[in-house]
């Protein structure tokens, strides 16, 4: 009989989204549950350390997408903390200025099982989705639904997120606002 | 005097946020409205000031960027509402703000109320909010630097339900315990105050009152801010 394919209401698989600061870039991420391969992940991401990646600690596409911005910039100024985009990318999550203790509590862990992969290109570089999908042993969801994967008490613990900062706005804010901040306090 | 150009830096150079619309060429700063990373963004850009030497100027920049950061993250941290800082070019000195929409400033909102022959008294509760929120940043030690009634948003305000309020512009704000620097605060918002709006001396002591009955530490500023009436925002009278 036909085949049905119901695409799910909100979003894409994956979300491309553009750097308007660096026009020719472009970012784009992948959602994954049921991971079974996080140690090997891990091990991929330390051996190609340009590889991709691996945060299951975000509350919303926003916060990674921040931090691919302000690594891009970061090393086009030639001012990065660690020795590549991506390991910068997560340095860039962490609200404090100790990178190994950023890569301690937003790298991957083995025993996770979603993992968001965050890719930085070039825009006009056809993406192809396989050279990602190949290594992850897991079911690709939709990117944007990351909110239902993310660990909202281990995030507020992570930033340090105060009761009355709830009342004037979200997690998000929270989390994107200290990442911007952590040069100066 | 030459090269007091009064801060404009020379020719404009054109904004790095592709798109972006110039909303404000201050003294200080440049004020951009533009789309960021998906989100109705503005950018504040602080320029080089020629009459200054280059690098006390980049120093003093630098500063005044780091301070404005820092002034909203403690805001926010104690839950006064200000726009989320996205992003910090500390290379050029520019700051990508949250874009408070569908807002209108307090001083719209006093200016229409007086406008539309209502009285001042249907701003009381209003002052009370401002006095309670001005009492907390003190308490959290941010000095504000330039309250104004432009320098406050409401947002969502409707006929029976009040909105939110939110603060603006930190750009000359900082970190400060002393009585003095928060009295010289409320001083700038008083004449401010004042003299944007006509005949709001008993709305502006209602405003004072909350402010003093919402912070403990409140007694020593005012009665710095009764000092500074006496003899102006400076300190001394020299220069």
């Amino acid at each position: 009989g036909p085949l049905f394919f119901f695409l799910p209401q909100a979003g894409q698989m994956q979300l491309t989204q553009d750097l308007e600061l660096f026009p020719d870039q472009s970012v784009t991420q992948l959602l994954f549950r049921d991971v079974k391969n996080c140690a090997e992940l891990r091990k991929m991401l330390k051996v190609y350390l340009s590889l991709f990646p691996l945060l299951p600690k975000v509350v919303d596409l926003f916060q990674t997408l921040v931090a691919a911005n302000k690594a891009v910039h970061l090393q086009k100024v030639g001012k990065m903390k660690t020795r590549s985009l991506y390991s910068e990318i997560i340095f860039s999550l962490s609200p404090t200025n100790n990178i190994s203790e950023a890569f301690r509590r937003f790298g991957v862990s083995d025993s996770d099982s979603a993992v968001l992969v965050v890719l930085v290109h070039n825009k006009e570089d056809i993406f192809n989705k396989d050279d990602v999908t190949s290594k992850v042993d897991g079911q690709q969801i939709p990117a944007d639904q990351i909110s239902t994967l993310s660990d909202m008490a281990k995030i507020k613990k992570l930033y340090k997120v105060t009761p009355q900062e709830e009342k004037c706005g979200t997690v998000l804010d929270a989390a994107v606002l200290r990442m911007a901040a952590k040069e100066v306090v | 005097m030459a090269g007091m150009d009064g801060g404009s830096g020379g020719a404009v150079a054109p904004p790095s946020l592709p798109g972006a619309q110039l909303l404000k060429q201050g003294a200080e700063a440049r004020v951009y409205r533009g789309r960021f990373l998906g989100k109705s963004t503005i950018v504040k850009e602080r320029f080089p000031k020629r009459y200054r030497h280059p690098v006390l100027d980049e120093k003093l920049t630098k500063r005044r960027t780091a301070q404005e950061v820092r002034s909203i993250l403690r805001c926010r941290k104690a839950g006064i509402s200000a726009p989320v800082v996205y992003f910090v070019d500390y290379t050029t000195n520019c700051i990508f703000l949250e874009e408070i929409t569908d807002s209108i400033t307090i001083r719209e909102h006093i200016t229409s109320t007086q406008a539309s022959g209502r009285s001042t008294e249907t701003l009381y509760g209003l002052a009370d909010r401002i006095g309670q929120i001005l009492a907390k940043m003190h308490d959290e030690d941010v000095v504000h630097g330039d309250l104004t009634t432009s320098n406050m948003l409401l947002v969502g305000e409707e006929d029976g339900k009040p909105g939110k309020l939110v603060l603006i512009d930190f750009g000359l704000s900082y970190i400060s315990a002393l009585p003095e620097d928060k009295g010289v605060d409320m001083y700038v918002l008083e004449k401010a105050f004042l003299s944007t709006h006509p005949n709001t001396e008993a709305l502006f002591q209602r405003l004072l009152k909350s402010y003093i009955a919402a912070s403990k530490k409140a007694p020593a500023v005012i009665k710095k801010l009764d000092e500074v009436r006496l003899r102006g925002r400076k300190r001394s009278m020299v220069g």
